[in-house]
């Protein structure tokens, strides 16, 4: 099996830290792989490193130290952009465009055809539910609306691998159920998806494999059925064990 | 090249959906006619001063519309994270510089052509003679002297972190090398040695704006067309200096970590 | 009680007085009546520019004084003086460098003065707005009313312009001069046109009695006009009047003045004959 993702020693460090401090380390020896047509979770606290190891994925941190690869090219090179679908956490998209002229501008970015546009951004907007609102300009839409449209945007070259930043997060349980459909139907056509998440019921429903990361580094890794065997209960007890949470005492 | 296109259709939707160049077209018209409707010494046809007047509203406000759209573009991307899922297209880094200078440019390009249609319309209504060429030179020149500001700008936008502070020193220096950049040399023969070659320097290297101004000449006081060679020159030169700066900026950009 | 009341008046007076001077030397009014002088000024320059249509040296072109802008109205028929503003506007010099020589393409940058027919009118705002400014600037009516009574055919909004500028200003001579002017060449009024001269020439006596000083240049032309408006109507006895005193005020060419004043005598001389010889006064008038 061919390694879409392959992460080897990443180390990233942020020159600006505390007030004071060294440099704060955000991603430390990390080593992960993810391969072709799997479903990816990637887990972690807050603050543990997962959106900084994405954006190393993508080109916009630069590691310290360490490679990572997409599709085997080194991240450095953008060439396997084509086949990427990216939705990042906390986006506001151009506030002045409409869902469809959003949709159109990144189809034009992928060189995809008018004909061809015109039919994914029907789908997509169908898929994500915001046929009604696709005439209106993106700042009149909720917090919810926005992460659809990301969603939307992500999905717009049909990609094979996504890489998903908290792609439920401000959504409501159909929106949720709506996401783990969607996760569910790209692997059933086989793409990769790669995907950070909070919500360990939902990680647990859809991914094959998912990492735990804590304070920068991989603390546990493994197939979700045998992860949950060995600790001999659910995801989300596993999670808080291995991050170190004592219950409070009451 | 679709991509920059692409790009630079999202800046002109933006700037013509914001309100702020409305507000100063309609600041401009209305000046313009309050003062036109002014009567000096039962003579309707004056029209010089009106002229100045005009220019001088389009020339400021196409300053603040250019430097104001291209100072925030940048910086917006950053602030609203949408650089993340953009370059996490088949976009680089280059084609974001080039399609938002392009998009700056030719929304600038449209404001100009609406501002001296206006300036037309009522120098028309007092000289019953339109100079076509005279318009679109002075408006070519304009052009291109925008193609410099915005140019400048954006590469401020990489240097400066806050958009004002960059929307504002560009305006000093911009409107500095507009009025005085002609003189440099003069102040330069005037200053002792050390301090003479500095001036020389500085006046030999920044790009002299003023030369794309060329409203008096042109279009107030009816002294002919600027020749066609030097037009096409100073384009040249304008080029030559949009480019400087757009690689600049694109130097500054490249390497720039984006979550910071 | 008669106390707290004069006490009062005697407060009140003083608040009014207090009052009124903070009224005419309050810093405001002075800054504003600087400023408003400062704006006439740069108006009446705009003028000037236009009328250069816009070759013109700006404040940076040092080394250089503001060319005197009262040349608006001199008609330069006189060649050296043609040259010597020709000389003063010469400000840009030889091209110091490449840009310099190529940048001159792009602004006025050779003398000229407006010269189509009609051209001049587009001067006419900025000596609008310059007397608004400061109504008490003369030189704005004089130059003014020259271009339209001269170059556009606007008696009535030059006369109209003067004497705007004569009630703010009651004893210019300069406006009385023009007006003068006007009445003789445009009106062909020349016994009104006497009337104002003599006018201003007693405006004129009155300050140099007030020691103000007033231009002897001025008083010259005056001298000048009311000499051949009274030569014109016949009063030679007035015309040689004006023309002795003409003298007495060493003018830059005496020998025309006393060839002129020679003239006149004849002319005197004749008169005084054909009084004599009853019959051919009629002659000597179809000469
Ligand atoms: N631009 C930055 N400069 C300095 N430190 C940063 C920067 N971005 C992130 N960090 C630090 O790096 C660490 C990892 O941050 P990161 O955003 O990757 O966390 P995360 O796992 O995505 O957390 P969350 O679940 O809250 O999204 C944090 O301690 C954060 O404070
Ligand atoms: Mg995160």
């Amino acid at each position: 099996m061919t390694a879409i993702v392959d992460i080897k020693d990443l180390r990233v460090e942020y020159r600006k830290g505390a007030l004071g401090q060294g440099p704060k380390v955000a991603v430390d020896g990390l080593n992960l792989r993810v391969h072709q047509g799997e479903v990816f979770g990637f887990l972690g606290p807050n603050g543990a490193g997962k959106t900084t190891t994405m954006n190393v994925l993508l080109g916009f941190v630069n590691a310290t130290s360490g490679t990572a690869c997409l599709f085997g090219v080194n991240v450095n090179e953008p060439i396997a952009r084509q086949r990427i679908g990216y939705l990042p956490e906390l986006t506001y998209y151009y506030k002045f465009l409409t869902a469809e002229e959003l949709l159109r501008f990144y189809a034009r970015v992928f060189g995809i055809p008018r004909a061809e546009t015109d039919k994914r951004i029907d789908e997509l907007l169908k898929l994500v539910e915001l046929q009604d609102a696709r005439k209106r300009p993106i700042k009149s839409y909720s917090k919810g609306m926005q992460q659809r449209v990301g969603l939307a945007q992500a999905l717009i070259n049909d990609p094979d691998l996504l890489i998903l930043d908290e792609p439920t997060s401000g959504l409501d349980p159909i929106g949720r159920m709506k996401v783990r459909e969607i996760i569910q139907r790209l692997k059933n056509k086989g793409k990769t998806v790669f995907f950070s998440s909070h919500e360990l019921g939902e990680v647990e429903t859809v991914c094959d494999r998912v990492a735990i990361l804590h304070q920068g580094k991989l603390v546990v890794e493994g197939r979700v059925d045998e992860l949950v065997a060995k600790y001999q209960t659910n995801l989300e007890q596993v999670f808080l064990k291995v991050v170190g949470y004592q219950p409070a005492q009451v | 090249m679709n991509t920059v296109l692409a790009l630079s259709q999202v800046v002109i939707k933006e700037l013509y959906r914001r309100k702020d160049f409305y507000v100063l077209f309609v600041l401009t018209a209305l000046i313009t006619l309050v003062m036109g409707s002014a009567n000096f010494f039962n003579d309707d046809k004056i029209v010089r001063y009106l002229k100045e007047l005009c220019l001088l509203l389009i020339w400021i406000s196409a300053l603040f519309i250019a430097v104001g759209a291209s100072a925030r573009q940048i910086p917006a991307e950053r602030e609203n994270r949408t650089i993340f899922p953009l370059l996490a297209k088949p976009v680089t880094r280059g084609q974001v510089v080039a399609g938002k200078f392009l998009g700056c440019w030719l929304a600038c390009g449209i404001a100009l052509l609406m501002f001296y249609g206006f300036l037309g319309a009522v120098s028309i209504s007092r000289e019953h003679e339109w100079l076509v060429l005279n318009y679109f030179q002075a408006l070519w020149l304009q052009w291109i002297f925008l193609a410099i500001v915005i140019a400048l700008v954006l590469w401020g936008s990489i240097v400066f972190t806050a958009p004002s502070s960059n929307a504002t020193i560009c305006v000093v220096l911009v409107i500095g090398i507009w009025g005085l950049g002609r003189y440099l040399n003069h102040v330069a023969l005037q200053e002792r040695e050390p301090l003479r070659s500095v001036i020389y320097t500085i006046y030999f290297l920044i790009p002299h704006l003023e030369w794309f101004d060329v409203r008096d000449k042109v279009m107030i006081h009816g002294r002919g067309l600027v020749p066609w060679v030097d037009c096409f020159l100073a384009t040249l030169y304008g080029a030559a200096y949009t480019l400087l700066f757009l690689f600049a900026t694109w130097l500054g950009f490249r390497r720039k970590a984006l979550n910071t | 009680m008669a106390v707290c009341f004069t006490l009062g008046t005697c407060l009140q007076l003083r608040v009014e007085k207090w009052n009124t001077r903070a009224q005419s030397d309050s810093l405001l009014a002075i800054l504003l009546g600087d400023g408003q002088r400062m704006f006439a000024n740069h108006f009446f320059t705009k003028a000037d520019v236009y009328f250069h249509s816009g070759y013109y040296p700006s404040w940076m072109d040092q080394g250089m004084a503001t060319p005197d802008p009262g040349h608006m109205t001199e008609e330069h028929h006189d060649e050296h003086e043609e040259a010597e503003h020709e000389k003063a506007m010469d400000f840009l010099g030889a091209p110091k460098d490449w840009i310099d020589r190529f940048g001159r393409n792009f602004f006025p940058s050779t003398h000229a003065h407006l010269d189509k027919p009609g051209e001049s009118r587009e001067i006419l705002p900025w000596l609008r707005l310059s007397a608004d400014m400061d109504p008490q600037r003369i030189q704005t009516y004089t130059v003014g009313a020259f271009w339209l009574r001269r170059e556009l055919g606007k008696v009535d909004e030059a006369e109209q312009f003067l004497r705007e500028g004569l009630k703010a200003n009651p004893d210019s001579c300069e406006i009385l001069l023009e007006l003068g002017r006007l009445y003789d060449e445009n009106r062909h009024n020349p016994v009104h046109a006497g009337n104002l001269m003599q006018l201003a020439l007693r405006r004129w006596d009155e300050q140099e009695q007030a020691q103000k000083k007033p231009d002897e240049g001025i008083r010259l032309q005056v001298l000048i006009f009311l000499s051949h408006v009274e030569e014109e109507q016949g009063n030679f006895r007035q015309a040689l009047h004006y023309r002795e005193l003409e003298l007495s005020l060493s003018p830059p060419q005496p020998e025309i003045v006393k060839q002129q004043i020679e003239e006149l005598r004849a002319k005197l001389g004749e008169e005084k004959r054909a009084e004599q010889t009853p019959g051919s006064k009629s002659q000597t008038l179809e000469k």
